[in-house]
């Protein structure tokens, strides 16, 4: 009796999907479709579909992409690119967080607050560009400035969101215990909130690189942005696809090992 | 000497202007290792007075003595246990036991060892190391009373402990603080709106009146334990119990009707004026 339930339950999965959940290759799914969209490249641009002066074939951008990397300057570049980033990031976070905070459990500082917050991020980030050009210069600073509006927005919401939601019986428990602010600080109100920092931290993250990207085009501040904007004015396009694969890349491995890594923690007790 | 906790007077506004009155010189005695129950009408100001108990709160005027000293902060010895348990769900189960005495700056291996003690006593032994999502609301309760207890209370405020859980195990769970307060001989002292289970624990209820609230009656229960709930003086204390809140209800509920009758007639006075005047102008 035993077996033939066994059976019938086995019997409706086919082969392949055997396979793939007793491998856990399920999970490894989304190569599938990545893997076709690069095929149906190469083929489109091999039989001159499309132009080879308009989209260069995918094995030649990955000729040039393995070339590329193992040029310092180019990796220089890169790391330009993700320096900016990570500053800029920092330097939101570090605003963010201590004024999301106190609007989260202050009424009146929030009231005063995040009006001006809202009217500030309603504005088009990027519209600022060309006046932090003219007060810093097509550099760094600019780029950084920039990266950190735009990251501060996210952060800001979401940490004071999450501060909101502590339930007020988790403060009636650090008081009864005798904790002190500190204390209650790191552990209690960091982790409960931190759910929420980890999730705004990862929308300003992907924020920042179309940030950073775009002022390095439209100023031609140092970095992969800029190189992207050169060689493909330059004509020559799998240099340029090249350079876009590379911080593809980058993005993917540091948003995975990163923030998987939080993200990991936060769902053991989620 | 006084007793063991005292309520001298504990009066509380919710407001700075004191129109919002919650408790009305509230007054009585709680003997060491006793075990009290405060009953009263829903919103009756019960939790506010076991939180002025705690030192979440401080009255409007009178106090709370704890040992013949007053509470106008936590204290050490006086712990509790939450309604909706109060966990911390980034922490195992260990990890919340010990979260008292770590803010107590005990080692961390003496810590672990008096955390598992009491894990053990709430008999939650091998669920260490799981996390409170992983636990159904009766274990989550005892994490919360094992933490309580883990600090070496001589107070156990409890705060609607057993309302979240579901009846059978909530009934299972009142044996065991029923057997834990025998055991360890600490004083509790529980707020509830369940009266079957107000007698069946305490030593002591005290029944408060709507708001704001007062002292009704305090009722000594000298039933033997463990207590049964269908045994005759069982049933005749909880009638008892009830009448009383039921009086007490009825009251406020007239007191509101007459209220509104007043504002009623209010309205039909203005009403007949309006219409005088009117008449008046024609």
């Amino acid at each position: 009796m035993q077996v033939s339930v066994e059976k019938q339950k086995v019997l409706p999965l086919s082969l392949t999907s055997r396979v793939l959940t007793q491998n856990r290759l399920v999970n490894y799914l989304w190569v599938l479709p990545l893997a076709i969209g690069f095929v149906a490249w190469e083929i489109v641009t091999r039989f001159s579909l499309v132009p080879q002066s308009d989209l260069p074939t995918f094995s030649g951008v990955l000729g040039v992409f393995f070339t590329s990397i193992q040029d310092p300057t180019f990796l220089l570049r890169i790391a330009h690119s993700f320096l900016n980033l990570t500053c800029g990031l920092t330097l939101a976070f570090s605003l963010a967080l201590p004024l999301a905070f106190v609007a989260g459990s202050r009424n009146h500082f929030d009231l005063t607050l995040t009006p001006l917050v809202m009217l500030a991020g309603a504005l088009p980030d990027l519209s600022f560009l060309p006046l932090l050009v003219l007060w810093f210069g097509p550099g760094s600073a600019a780029a950084v400035i920039m990266a950190s509006l735009a990251a501060f927005f996210p952060i800001y919401f979401t940490v004071r969101e999450g501060t909101k939601n502590i339930p007020r019986e988790l403060f009636h428990v650090t008081t009864i215990f005798r904790s002190n602010r500190t204390s209650t600080f790191t552990k209690m109100v960091l982790p409960a909130i931190s759910p929420y920092v980890f999730s705004g931290l990862r929308l300003a993250y992907d924020f920042d690189w179309e940030i950073i990207i775009a002022i390095e085009i439209a100023t031609r501040v140092a970095g992969i942005g800029s190189f992207i904007e050169g060689t493909i004015s330059a004509g020559s396009l799998e240099s340029g696809f090249a350079a876009i694969l590379a911080i593809a890349l980058v993005a993917i491995v540091v948003d995975r090992v990163f923030f998987g890594t939080l993200e990991s923690w936060a769902r053991k007790w989620i | 000497m006084g007793a063991h906790v005292e309520l001298d007077n504990v009066t509380k506004f919710y407001d700075a202007k004191e129109r919002l009155h919650a408790l009305q010189e509230v007054s009585f005695g709680i003997e060491r290792g006793e075990f009290v129950s405060i009953v009263g009408p829903s919103g009756c100001g019960k939790s506010t007075l076991l939180k002025i108990m705690a030192g979440l709160d401080l009255p409007s005027s009178g106090e709370v003595r704890f040992q013949g000293g007053p509470v106008r902060g936590p204290h050490s010895k006086i712990s509790m246990v939450f309604q909706a348990f109060g966990l911390f769900p980034w922490r195992t189960v260990l990890g919340n036991v010990e979260y008292g005495l770590e803010m107590r700056k005990t080692p961390k291996k003496e810590r672990v060892e008096i955390s598992t003690e009491y894990v053990d006593m709430v008999g939650l032994g091998g669920y260490e190391h799981m996390y409170p999502k992983q636990l159904s609301g009766g274990m989550k309760q005892r994490v919360g009373i094992a933490r309580a207890l883990a600090v070496d209370p001589e107070v156990v405020l409890m705060d609607e402990a057993f309302s979240a859980i579901d009846e059978v195990t909530a009934d299972v769970l009142r044996e065991e603080v029923s057997e834990i307060h025998k055991e360890l001989g600490k004083t509790f002292v529980l707020v509830t709106h369940n009266l079957s289970e107000a007698v069946e624990l305490s030593d002591k209820v005290v029944v408060l009146s709507s708001r704001p609230a007062k002292v009704k009656q305090i009722f000594s229960v000298d039933l033997e334990r463990p207590r049964d709930r269908t045994h005759s003086s069982f049933i005749h204390m909880h009638k008892d119990i009830l009448r009383l809140l039921k009086e007490e209800l009825e009251n406020t509920m007239i007191r509101h009707k007459l209220k509104g009758i007043s504002e009623l007639q209010k309205l039909h006075d203005m009403e007949a004026a309006g219409r005088e005047d009117v008449k008046e102008h024609s």
